[in-house]
């Protein structure tokens, strides 16, 4: 029986990373309609990036870590943001989402190829001191996640709904015509979203890194993972992703513990298709009649 | 001096020109209509004195300084403002929140808080509705909202593109009570509005166009009363 509780603070603990990788889905889709197929690969850059002011420019941890937000930031968020969406979204969403097919494949080959093939070690960010409460032994890494995850999404919530900012991100995202009849600028708006995300997988690659190592083809299964939990929660919805994500991390490791752990990746795809027969707009999605 | 004089606009879709030379004026405190059958590009006026179309050829100016292809900000901040056609509101945000996006441009303050204040006098069922989703609103009721919303930054001038399309009737006698109200007031509007005779009741002028081009102009009373404007576009 202890080991359910164990199990649950493991399932939440790479849930709440999901969650943010999707939750970034969430924004970009809001904001400007694109799909980012790059999503797995803007967690994994920012986790060699860190590997590199860690290791090669010896950064302490705390500066490591604030360089890597910022580089992830301006490359993944403004760089691509200059360089593919003001281009492509002009022309629709297809070529732009085709566009970020092309971009996770660059990441990932660049990395294999001119980086390293190899698994990366990543140092431990939180002690690995197991916790004990009660008889139930957790892994303190975990809970760190799990709190790490949760001061980030409730910042990002307190910046959506009180500031200005947000309100602007949401009034594009309702309806993105009146919005520019406001004087708001939607492409500078766009800029600021991407530049958001790219920060959130920055945060989401530091916390996922101990647990999966850094390797430049991680990002497929996190990318598709945070896609599925974006899907089952409902795209337009922040809440939505993170209990989306929360539940792919859950589902994926009770089944691994209990069903069968080669088929792991299977059940998160039993319940993407369960919602999408059953409440295609996601669990709590709202139906964009509206739109 | 005029408030808006446009002269000689030209503006369209790629290839395809809409406005091919389109002239007309409001002088302040006037209200003034744009009327023509579908297509005559009414709407694709606004977009270009808007800044949201730019203009090919031609000039707009506004209280005398040139803003010919101004950014949609910048006309807000010299008392611009547009509401655009259909039901245009942020479906999920509150009525209040809503109203206050009408001011993006400014910073909040307590001054735009008594703004607020005086919307919701001039339509009360605004303040009954501030904490409902604009969604959940009414026709109407949306219509009132983003009226309110255009008068949250004290405009000059306020752009109205169809306020009653797709309106029941008594709503949208109910519509024109309060553009008249605001006319009361001295709020100046430029309106295109499919009831054209409707709108021509109030209008002190009023331009017919046609294809994008000028037709005729002239007085609410002389356009309303006009044998072949009558026989071409009010119907009668």
């Amino acid at each position: 029986m202890t080991d359910v509780f164990q199990l649950l603070v493991a399932g939440l603990s790479i849930g709440s990373i999901y969650a943010m990788a999707a939750i970034g889905f969430v924004l970009l889709w809001q904001t400007s309609n694109t799909i980012n197929f790059a999503q797995g690969e803007f967690v994994v850059l920012p986790a060699f990036v860190m590997v590199l002011f860690l290791t090669v420019f010896r950064f302490p941890f705390a500066a490591a870590f604030v360089a890597t937000v910022i580089v992830s930031t301006l490359l993944l968020g403004l760089l691509v943001k200059k360089v593919l969406v003001e281009r492509l979204l002009k022309m629709g969403v297809l070529p732009l989402v085709i566009a970020t097919i092309g971009l996770s494949m660059l990441i990932r080959y660049s990395l294999q190829q001119f980086w390293t093939p190899l698994a990366l070690p990543f140092p431990a960010i939180f002690s690995r001191q197991p916790i004990r409460v009660g008889g139930v032994i957790f892994s303190s890494e975990e809970v760190m996640n799990v709190l790490s995850a949760a001061i980030v999404i409730g910042t990002l919530q307190l910046l959506i709904r009180r500031t200005k900012l947000g309100w602007a991100m949401q009034a594009v995202a309702q309806n993105r015509d009146l919005a520019s009849v406001l004087g708001i600028n939607v492409s500078r708006l766009v800029g600021v979203t991407f530049m958001l995300n790219a920060a959130l997988t920055a945060v989401a690659a530091v916390l996922i890194a101990p647990v999966y190592l850094v390797k430049y083809d991680i990002g497929i299964g996190i990318g598709l993972k945070a896609f599925y939990a974006a899907i089952i929660g409902g795209f337009n919805q922040i809440r939505g992703a993170l209990l989306g994500g929360l539940l792919v991390g859950l589902v994926e490791t009770y089944s691994a513990a209990y069903i069968s752990n080669q088929f792991r990746d299977a059940f998160a795809l039993v319940i993407l298709i369960g919602v999408l027969l059953l409440k295609p707009e996601g669990l709590l999605g709202i139906k964009e009649e509206w739109a | 001096m005029a408030l808006l004089e446009v002269h000689d606009l030209h503006a369209g879709y790629g290839k395809m020109e809409i406005l091919h030379g389109i002239t007309l004026k409001v002088e302040p405190g006037q209200i003034v209509s744009i009327i023509g059958p579908n297509g005559a590009g009414k709407s694709t006026v606004f977009k270009s004195i808007f800044g949201l179309l730019p203009v090919r050829q031609g000039r707009v100016l506004f209280a005398g300084e040139e803003v010919t292809n101004r950014s949609p900000e910048a006309l807000l901040r010299q008392g611009m403002t547009f509401v655009p056609q259909g039901r245009n509101v942020f479906p999920l945000m509150t009525v209040e929140e809503n109203l206050l996006l009408g001011a993006y441009i400014r910073k909040r303050s307590p001054e735009l808080l008594e703004e607020v204040q005086r919307v919701y006098e001039t339509f009360p069922i605004l303040r009954e509705k501030r904490t409902a989703r604009a969604g959940d609103l009414s026709g109407g009721q949306q219509q009132m909202l983003e009226m309110g919303r255009s008068l949250l930054l004290q405009p000059k001038l306020i752009l109205l593109d169809e306020p009653t399309l797709g309106l029941a009737p008594l709503v949208f006698k109910e519509i024109f009570r309060i553009i008249e109200g605001l006319r009361q007031r001295g709020q100046t509007i430029l309106m295109v509005e499919q009831n054209a005779a409707k709108a021509l009741e109030i209008s002190d002028y009023a331009y017919v166009l046609e294809l994008g081009k000028n037709r005729y102009e002239g007085s609410g009373e002389a356009i309303r009363n006009d044998e072949r404007v009558k026989r071409l576009y009010l119907g009668r």
